[in-house]
């Protein structure tokens, strides 16, 4: 075999490298609006709402709840209930929570199952069941986050009542119109 | 010409002009290779274990409960971040800091930097992890280790790249083996992306399609080409035979290294990001069958014939394993990115069934292999034949045991869900999966045992092979 140099292997390497950066990391920021703009009625995180993401990050929520219902037929019910996620929705997620497993249940609308228009029976559901899963549902494998302050599980209840909640905002406002 | 499996496997002792009073241990040939290495072992214990409980966990929730640090969510990513920081990453750079003076016929630029950064990289990594069982996760997955551990680890990439880089230019054999391509691949983009990965401050849909294309290259371009730079120098040396085909060498890594950085789009298929990033990560995912096959192709040819020495040669067993679950996993991979299939599969066990192929199947055999290689080809001692059989049978029976069960799991989970089914629909379905899943792992788990302590007594309690037998083995 003939003797080759390092140094085209070197420069041969940065431009592939180089041209998967700029198509992944540079492209979607630079030339795509939806990536970079939020969502009709989408609102910020409250100040409880943005420490209970902190506890749901901390907890490792993420690892087995996603956040992200697609236009497919495995998840036709969340469609059918929620409607498919876009991009805008997650403008204020910093760090992103999309997820890739489903141990339990998609999260991205929870908020709009258990209503801050409930009240405390659903804040009472949401905290009871963080202490103890398995009073609630006996097959579940959530851990118990019985080591949660009550603080904390405040905070995390704000943030799960906060996930799509404004989806229903929207449609309430634009019935009254 | 001499091909690989000629070359020597000595190395020049460097400084040899100096009075040895001067030579610390970890100046000696080597040194670096070992640290990196038994380290890389130590830590595939210790994911392996943390592994076994989770999977517990995932079947009998209330094992260990009530200890925050070891609640699922905080061990989950400990697993992870040991398995490719700790076990893979320090594993195959072990192997990387054997190759490489070997293949430039030149002492490594600094072997005393190497024992440096390996034993820093330990330190760093633990505490790390530390930080992340005591709830400081930086909470988005692969970059979970906080401030400053997650940065302390590129630069140190950094000081290890430049001590292999000043190696690879310094060398005094011109020609460049396809083991050196697959490392220039790994070392020089990786400070980019990892610091991309893991500073970035971006938010939402772009923070998502940053976080997979930096994940996938840490998969892609700096494990999988580490892993597979190893498998090109032993396998040619274990069957004593050059490679197959250097042309289809040639092709299988200039594929890989223009198609694997665009494979992290396929992450977010179906899901809420431009369309022309799931259409360009596809492309790249399904194109990634040439690669596969260039090595399925070469290491077959390269294998072909062989079956007398894989009956002897337990490390040359667990190359092939290596090689069949990288090009099983590789294939799968591409076949999990098809839209329709991903449609189904994503977010089921499944995807834990590819990973665990990949790491579990590719990852540890690659990394036992070559420390196989190296107590009998360069350390010259004899390891305990009985014990190395036992934890070949278990390590793959435990591989076919995970990847079995978490795959039937995951295709039930998927039609579950096309069915109408939920998450919560599922769960007593997939309860003796689960069960199936721990005891696989807790056979894997044995077997590394067994592993580590053959290991163990080999290097302190040695027993010389007998000599110029060096054909027999």
């Amino acid at each position: 075999m003939r003797y080759i140099s390092v140094f085209p292997i070197v420069v041969i390497l940065s431009i592939l490298f180089g041209s998967a950066f700029t198509g992944l990391v540079i492209a979607p920021g630079v030339a795509s609006d939806i990536v970079r703009s939020p969502s009709v009625g989408l609102v910020a995180y409250s100040p409880t709402e943005a420490k209970g993401r902190k506890i749901y990050a901390r907890e490792g929520c993420v690892y087995c709840h996603s956040q992200q219902v697609r236009n497919v037929k495995a998840d036709e019910n969340l469609v059918a209930a929620f409607g498919v996620s876009k991009a805008g929705d997650y403008f204020y997620d910093l760090p992103h929570f999309l997820g890739t497993s489903r141990q339990g249940p998609d999260l991205s609308n929870e908020g709009r199952v258990w209503r801050r228009e409930i009240g405390a029976p659903a804040r009472d559901y949401l905290i009871g069941h963080f202490i103890n899963p398995r009073q609630y549902n006996p097959n579940s494998i959530m851990p118990a986050f019985d080591y949660l302050s009550t603080q904390e599980l405040s905070d995390l209840t704000d943030y799960i009542q906060s996930l799509g909640a404004w989806k229903d905002s929207i449609k309430v406002a634009e019935a009254s119109l | 010409m001499t091909s690989i499996q000629d070359r020597n496997d000595s190395v020049i002792i460097p400084n040899s002009t100096k009075p040895s009073s001067e030579l610390l241990p970890i100046d000696l040939p080597d040194s670096a290779a070992q640290i990196w290495l038994y380290s890389g072992i130590f830590w595939m214990s210790v994911t392996m274990l943390i592994g076994v409980v989770e999977a517990v966990k995932l079947f009998y929730p209330e094992f260990l409960q009530g200890i925050p640090a070891l609640a699922y969510g905080r061990l989950r990513p400990v697993h992870i971040n040991i398995g490719l920081f700790g076990f893979m990453s320090m594993g195959y750079l072990g192997a990387t800091f054997y190759m490489v003076p070997r293949l430039t016929q030149t002492p490594l630029f600094s072997e005393r930097l190497g024992s440096l950064t390996a034993w820093f990289w330990n330190f760093n990594l633990l505490a790390g992890c530390l930080g992340i069982m005591m709830g400081f996760s930086k909470g988005k997955e692969y970059t979970e280790i906080p401030f400053p551990f997650d940065m302390t680890i590129g630069i140190l990439v950094i000081a290890i790249a430049g001590n292999l880089f000043s190696t690879i230019t310094l060398r005094q054999e011109r020609r460049v083996y396809v083991s050196l391509w697959y490392i220039l691949l790994a070392i020089i983009p990786f400070p980019i992306y990892y610091t991309l990965g893991n500073a970035s401050k971006f938010s939402g849909i772009e923070d998502a399609i940053i976080n997979w294309f930096y994940s996938h290259n840490l998969f892609g371009i700096w494990l999988t080409t580490l892993g597979l730079a190893t498998l090109y120098y032993i396998v040619p040396k274990q069957v004593n035979k050059p490679l197959y085909s250097h042309i289809i060498s040639f092709v299988g890594f200039w594929t890989l290294a223009a198609f694997y950085p665009w494979n992290g789009g396929h992450h977010v298929i179906w899901g809420p990001v431009p369309m022309w990033v799931m259409t360009a990560s596809v492309t790249a995912s399904i194109a990634m069958f040439i690669p596969t096959c260039a090595t399925m192709i070469n290491f077959g040819g390269t294998a072909w014939g062989t079956w007398e020495i894989m009956k002897r040669d337990i490390g040359y067993r667990f190359s092939l394993l290596a090689y069949v679950c990288y090009v099983g996993a590789s294939l799968w991979g591409t076949v999990l990115a098809v839209m329709s299939l991903n449609a189904k599969l994503h977010f089921t066990n499944m995807t834990i069934a590819h990973v665990h192929l990949g790491f579990l199947g590719f990852g540890v055999p690659g990394v036992i292999a070559f420390t196989y290689f190296y107590l009998e080809r360069s350390l010259k001692l004899k390891y305990s034949r009985n014990l190395a059989e036992w934890h070949f049978w278990l390590t793959m029976l435990g591989i076919f045991g995970y990847v079995v069960s978490m795959g039937i799991s995951g295709w039930m989970e998927g039609s579950a869900w096309e069915a109408g089914s939920s998450p919560q629909g599922t769960m007593l379905d997939k309860y003796p999966y689960h069960v199936a899943r721990a005891i696989s792992g807790l056979i894997v788990l044995v077997g590394q045992f067994l592993f580590v302590g053959n290991v163990y007594k080999t290097v302190n309690y040695p027993i010389d092979l007998p000599a110029k037998s060096g054909v027999t083995l």
